[in-house]
């Protein structure tokens, strides 16, 4: 276990090495939160929903914390499978070589959420301040998983970033009050995730199914993550 | 070299790798333009201790794919592989994280072969200095030459003195000087009783080898 802690610590430091990564960190909470909202509020009007301006900004936390998420989850993979391969074969393991780059993730999901839920609180006050930061913790779980899935999946890193896209923005625009329901609206893996976030922002409770809903997907997520992180370094022997 | 032959008889009797008859297809597309290549169609190997061979074949033959199999990067469709004791492995494109200084690629290596730090310390001294790039230990690989990149590639399979050592085309964009000293540290890593296969194309070190295997249409065959 030591050994995945200390590969963990190099794994995250080899990606806040990247400028442009820690920029992006903060930049993309901030401007889903302060300007994504906008523009989110008029697609749902546009969709047949009914997305209030205080709910598009609490749930534009959520999706920034998820977009970025997927970007980390994804490139935790791309970047340099074949030497994370190389040192899972020299003997660390592809077990430890996964729980190291799951750490790297979690913790780059965690700041991602940390920066996402302070914008939030400045920019419009959250009623249920601790409901709102588990609901934010779920996206990141979620899109974590996403983008290791498809880290696994697709090799090309266009072809895989897009593909991530692509399922980020199917999420968002049937998400909940953006579209007079149906359809795709029911299946969405953040469905109780963005209604607790809602309801968190406005000061409504939840209802539990909702939270045990979330919960569920979100650790499962972090399953998903974990298998395809251990699928790509394991070996074919 | 008739001399050298008779040396890795004497001293090693003991089989480090062992192939016999593997076969490896890549598949490629959906099905109604799906491909396959058959790439190796019964390959068999030998190495004992003690031996330094050679593995040469043109591009494409199957030579790196062969060594993957052997380090269980890739899978096998059929054959037969058995190993003994720890295994070093050289990748042809060195396999390491850009944004990672070389010292910080010996720690997780360190880490990955198990070694105790006093002999990781020792272990990453002696190879900085014998490949000659200790001046870039601190140094994130995104920012060093092909050849010094290619030297950690080296290193890294070289500092738990694994028992087989696989070797793709290790000294590609060395310059002269870095490629003869390669040459002596195999030879006496040899004399150690490493076994070590190496592929290269360069015919020239031909009388430095034990044995040269020649992989030809996915078979390979010893070449005198
Ligand atoms: N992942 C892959 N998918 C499909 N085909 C592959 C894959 N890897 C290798 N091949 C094919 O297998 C064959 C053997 O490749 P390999 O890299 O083992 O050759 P090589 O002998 O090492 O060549 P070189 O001397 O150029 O290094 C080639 O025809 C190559 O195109
Ligand atoms: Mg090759």
């Amino acid at each position: 276990m030591s050994g995945a802690v200390e590969v963990g610590g190099a794994f995250l430091r080899e990606q806040l090495r990247s400028p442009l990564n820690v920029a992006l960190l903060f930049a993309i909470p901030v401007f889903f939160v302060l300007i994504f909202a906008g523009v989110l509020g008029e697609f749902a009007a546009a969709l047949g929903g009914d997305l209030a301006e205080q709910a598009a900004t609490s749930i534009s936390a959520g999706w920034a914390a998820a977009f970025l998420c997927g970007a980390l989850g994804f490139f935790q993979l791309h970047s340099s499978r074949e030497a994370d391969r190389r040192l899972a074969g020299a003997g660390l393991g592809a077990w430890r070589v996964a729980g190291a780059r799951m750490g790297s993730a979690l913790a780059l999901g965690a700041v991602a959420s940390l920066i996402a839920y302070l914008t939030l609180l400045l920019r419009s006050g959250i009623e249920h301040p601790p409901h709102a930061a588990v609901a934010i913790l779920f996206f990141t779980a979620i899109y974590i998983g996403i983008g290791a899935l498809c880290g696994a999946l697709v090799r090309g890193s266009l072809e895989g970033s897009l593909l991530v896209v692509l399922v980020f923005s199917l999420d968002v625009f049937s998400g909940p009050a953006m579209t007079s329901g149906g359809g795709l609206a029911d299946v969405t893996p953040t469905r109780d995730a963005a209604n607790l976030l809602i309801a968190a922002g406005s000061g409504k409770g939840s209802p539990a199914g909702e939270w045990f809903g979330a919960a569920a997907v979100g650790v499962g997520a972090l399953v998903v993550a974990l298998l395809a992180f251990w699928t790509v370094a394991r070996s074919r022997r | 070299m008739p001399k050298r032959t008779d040396l890795a008889a004497a001293t090693g009797t003991d089989v480090v790798l062992r192939m016999k008859g593997v076969r490896k297809s890549f598949r490629r597309g959906l099905p109604p333009r799906r491909r396959e290549i058959r790439v190796l169609k019964g390959a068999d190997l030998e190495i004992r201790r003690a031996e330094l061979v050679g593995l040469v074949g043109e591009n494409g033959s199957g030579k790196s794919t062969l060594m993957q199999i052997v380090v269980g990067m890739l899978s096998r469709d059929a054959g037969e592989v058995s190993l003994r004791g720890r295994i070093g492995y050289c990748p042809q494109t060195p396999m390491v994280w850009e944004k990672l200084t070389v010292a910080e690629h010996f720690a997780l290596f360190a880490r990955a072969y198990g070694l105790e730090p006093t002999d990781a310390r020792q272990a990453e001294g002696t190879l900085l200095d014998e490949l000659q790039f200790e001046r870039y230990r601190d140094v994130r690989v995104e920012e060093l030459s092909g050849g010094t990149r290619q030297k950690l590639n080296l290193a890294l399979a070289l500092m738990h003195r694994p028992d087989l050592l696989l070797l793709d085309e290790p000294y590609a964009g060395f310059d002269w000087e870095t490629y003869m000293r390669f040459w002596e540290m195999s030879e006496r890593l040899r004399l150690e009783g490493m076994g070590i296969l190496i592929v290269s194309h360069l015919l020239a070190e031909r009388e430095r080898l034990d044995r040269i295997y020649n992989l030809f249409d996915g078979r390979t065959e010893v070449k005198e």
